[in-house]
């Protein structure tokens, strides 16, 4: 039912929730004002919803304070930091890598078998490096444990 | 916004955040890690905020809901455990802070509706305005004071059980 319609001996139902909150307009206060006035039941609802207001306004739901919430906001820009500083750190050890790599087997100085050899030994330190993290990459997706809280 | 006035401002709205996040998830450390996680995702890119869309705290408030609805469907398929909500027992620390006063209305908050603790912890513990609600809950404005009576009747009718 719209609030015009609302006759002012009918119950004003969710319009004593707007009253308390402040959320009504003037015609919508008056009309509650004048009900209430009247009405017993509606005058009780409206005492019941203001106290239960006052409660829940004053109760401690989160015991989780300010200060803290701060130091965990500084966590979060540690971690953030420390995310940039890795990426920055991870790229610049590519490009002086990658250069190294170019300039060694470039080099006609050093002996080709010298270069093989020495590929080899990097290369299947790679490989091995790959498929460890590929073995753990799986079972942490297959893991059936995974969730178990300890 | 400054990104040193928008943390300002998240301090200040945490302990309502961790309140709601606790509405939804139904445990103080996995609402504390979902505010946290809003904390490091709001702050790693302050400029998705825009100050034109609206006041910061619903916006920030409907970061922090988004992730805990993210982490309910990651964890609890179906939606919030309520059973685990008011079977939750706080640490005994916290126990000795919590008044038991406290203690009768988080269990009776436990019996509504995820929606309904929702509602009453952003109007009734946070003060937010009836347009701000709306905005963190993404519902018409216009049903807000509906839904918001609809979960008072219903709170004040399990405190009244409870009594």
């Amino acid at each position: 039912m719209s609030d015009r319609n609302r006759h002012i001996d009918q119950h004003v139902g969710d319009l004593l929730s707007g009253f308390i909150d402040g959320e009504l307009t003037q015609q919508q206060r008056q009309l509650v004002t004048l009900h209430c006035d009247n009405c017993d039941e509606c005058r009780e609802n409206l005492a019941g919803l203001r106290e239960l207001r006052e409660r829940v306004g004053t109760a401690r739901l989160s015991e989780v304070g300010e200060d803290q919430w701060r130091e965990s906001m500084n966590d979060s820009t540690v971690e953030l930091t420390r995310g940039i500083g890795w990426l920055l750190f991870i790229a610049g050890l590519l490009i002086v890598a990658g250069i190294g790599v170019g300039f060694f087997i470039f080099n006609p100085d050093i002996p080709v078998g010298m270069k093989l050899l020495i590929i080899a030994i990097y290369g299947g330190l790679a490989l091995l490096l790959i498929s460890v993290w590929r073995q753990r990459l799986i079972e942490s997706k297959t893991d059936k444990y995974k969730d178990v809280e300890i | 916004m400054k990104k040193n006035d928008m943390r300002q401002q998240i301090a200040q709205l945490g302990n309502g955040a961790h309140a709601l996040a606790i509405q939804l998830l139904g445990n103080t450390d996995d609402a504390a890690d979902a505010v946290h996680d809003a904390f490091v995702k709001v702050l790693g890119k302050p400029m998705s905020y825009n100050a034109a869309n609206g006041p910061f705290a619903p916006w920030f408030l409907r970061v922090v809901r988004n992730h805990c609805i993210d982490m309910m469907r990651r964890r609890r398929p179906g939606g919030a455990d309520v059973g685990k909500l008011a079977d939750h027992r706080p640490g005994p620390e916290a126990s000795l802070e919590i008044s038991q006063r406290d203690r009768g209305l988080q269990l009776a908050l436990a019996k509504l509706t995820a929606d309904q603790r929702q509602i009453i912890v952003l109007r009734d513990y946070m003060d937010l305005s009836y347009a701000d609600i709306a905005d963190v809950l993404e519902v018409a404005p216009g049903t807000v004071m509906s839904r918001l009576h609809r979960a008072r009747m219903a709170l004040k009718e399990e405190l009244i059980q409870d009594v």
